[in-house]
């Protein structure tokens, strides 16, 4: 054998998803959507400009615009990261097979599950890297106001008299809203959101035929997610319904395959100021990595026996 | 002696598509067999829609057989470790176009395992064995068709595969270009590669193939060494160089007088159209 045929028989499974999903990854980048960052950018800056009338006590000065600003991040965060992983994971799949790139790397020695995993892992590296430069900048901007209204607080605190304690009590409330780890597990949560997603994507296009239906029925699934834990109790709860063993077993299946999304409302939360426990960010990526695997094994299975 | 296994052994493919329509069955590929000894190039011709690409595909473990079996060098083909010793070139493939000439071989080196200096000593020699060496960090997107077949060549090699596997590897591509995938191919060959090729493009096929299958419909109709299958048994050919009208003259009347032998036909043989081409391209260029 030569050297190179032995070195060849050396690949190992992780060696081959990272080169599939470095690669996914530098695709997605060379098709330059870090562009949006842009439109963050302009967001983050613009949400400084939301003040909405306040009271009079120096309490309310600035909190509505560090809300604002926190609001309109993970919002714009949550909208590039679902549509960053359903488009980019719909798009990779069909375009190995449409260019015929597919038959090139499976006539190589690639299992098909590594290619899958790799192609996956390449949407997340770049859903991970787009929300870690959101959040730096989210970050930067929120901790420059929070310092300017932090400033204004005391200003007009001393000026009206408070004593120290009082004082104290506004800084700690008002910083609630700064940048803090709960902020940071906020973020975390949107990335397990996007994850979800990008891996529900992967397993529609392994059975489906364009980037078009793929995209259309992730977003639908994303939306009924958002109501599945309602839709779930009313049925439960309407009449004899809920007791019955059918009934049970429809809604186990229903919470095991359809993901429940309002576990991540504990986003809103944040945004409100209040804390996230460390409980609450094990639980959401317990659930995370169960959908995410689920999705991903129920891909392979499906793509193990595709035909091209 | 211990038998040698074959390069590439199928046996009895059958392979059936669902058509959308009530569920009936399109039989592609019908009792196939192939047997391809190692260095052996092989030519499977057939029009379109014979079942050549679907024998590959199931050669390749792209498509499961119906039945039958397919292996390469003794091991199944449905298993990922019969692949270490191919390389496949699809039928008009094109490559992600935002990687340049030289990423193209080391993420498909990668795939393969292989690293380091041992990869870009081989990304390296597969470049100048495809004459693509002033191209290797221009995008694959500005390729032209014949650097695309070329650059494609060169990724199903770079494990260094003792089988290759070409679909229509000139399809699309001008006479210079297809000449250049011929000699690679023959360069090939001297290496001991065992080559199959799916073509309809039949003097080319004639050209490089000491092997060749006929499929139709589906089946294989015709199969063989190629000298044996276009031999003319009962014709005997001269090609005579300043041959002289008397010397002409002299043998058509040796055989006017021979008893059984007949002169089917005599002229000047006429060169092919590629080579009057490549002549008045290529040649001319090259002179000047």
């Amino acid at each position: 054998m030569s050297t190179t045929a032995a070195t060849a028989s050396r690949g190992s499974h992780i060696s081959r998803i990272l080169v599939i999903a470095r690669h996914a990854f530098t695709q997605l980048v060379r098709m330059k959507v870090f562009y949006f960052l842009a439109v963050f950018a302009v967001i983050a800056i613009g949400s400084n400009f939301f003040d909405l009338p306040q009271h009079e006590g120096p309490e309310s000065i600035g909190v509505n615009v560090l809300r604002s600003i926190k609001s309109w991040s993970l919002g714009t965060m949550t909208l590039f990261s679902v549509v960053l992983s359903i488009v980019a994971t719909a798009l990779l799949l069909p375009k190995d097979v449409e260019d015929r790139t597919l038959y090139t790397i499976l006539a190589k020695p690639v299992p098909r599950i590594d290619y899958l995993a790799g192609k996956l892992l390449g949407v997340l590296m770049l859903v991970f890297v787009s929300l870690a430069l959101m959040d730096v900048l989210m970050t930067v901007v929120l901790q420059i106001r929070s310092t300017m209204v932090l400033e204004q607080q005391m200003e007009m605190a001393k000026s009206l008299g408070w004593p120290p304690e009082a004082i104290e009590s506004l800084k700690a409330e008002t910083m609630v809203h700064g940048p803090s780890w709960s902020l940071q597990g906020a973020v975390f949560a949107v990335f397990l959101r996007a994850s979800i997603m990008a891996s529900l994507a992967l397993l529609i296009s392994t059975f489906s035929s364009s980037t078009l239906f793929t995209t259309i029925i992730s977003f639908l699934i994303y939306f009924i997610g958002h109501f599945q834990a309602d839709m779930r109790d009313a049925y439960l709860q309407a009449g004899q319904a809920g007791e019955g063993v059918f009934a049970r077993l429809v809604t186990l299946i229903l919470s095991l395959v359809l993901p429940d999304f309002q576990i991540f409302n504990v986003i809103d939360a944040v945004i409100e100021g209040q804390a996230m426990p460390l409980l609450v960010v094990g639980k959401l990526t317990l659930v995370g990595l169960y959908y995410a695997l689920f999705f991903t094994v129920a891909s392979w299975f499906v793509f193990a026996e595709k035909e091209f | 002696m211990a038998e040698i296994t074959p390069a590439v052994e199928i046996k009895d493919l059958v392979k059936d598509f669902k058509t959308s329509f009530k569920k009936q069955m399109l039989r592609a590929v019908d009792g196939v067999s192939i047997r391809i000894m190692p260095g052996e190039v092989y030519g499977l011709i057939g029009p379109n829609g014979s079942g050549k690409s679907t024998t590959m595909k199931a050669l390749l473990g792209l498509v499961a057989p119906t039945e039958g079996t397919c292996a390469i060098f003794g091991k199944d083909s449905l298993k990922v470790d019969s692949r270490n010793d191919v390389g496949f070139l699809p039928e008009n493939p094109y490559f992600y176009k935002h990687l340049s000439g030289a990423e193209t071989l080391r993420f498909y080196g990668k795939l393969c395992g292989l690293k380091g200096r041992v990869l870009e000593d081989r990304v390296g020699e597969l470049l100048a064995m495809v004459d693509l060496e002033n191209a290797r960090d221009r995008r694959i997107g500005g390729y032209s068709k014949g650097m695309l077949q070329r650059i494609g060549l060169a990724q199903a090699l770079v494990q260094e595969p003792r089988l290759v596997i070409l679909d229509e590897p000139t399809a699309g591509v001008d006479p210079i270009g297809s000449r250049q995938i011929r000699d690679l191919i023959f360069k090939l060959r001297e290496r001991g590669i065992t080559v199959f090729l799916c073509s309809h493009l039949l003097e080319q096929v004639q050209e490089v193939c000491d092997h060749v299958g006929i499929i139709f419909k589906g089946k294989v109709v015709k199969e063989g060494r190629l000298e044996d299958l276009i031999a003319i048994e009962d014709q005997t050919e001269f090609i005579i160089k300043d041959a002289s009208p008397e010397l002409i003259s002299r043998i058509n009347e040796l055989v006017a007088t021979s008893t059984g032998a007949t002169l089917v036909r005599t002229g000047k043989p006429r060169t092919t159209l590629e080579r009057l081409f490549l002549r008045e391209t290529v040649n001319r260029e090259k002179d000047s």
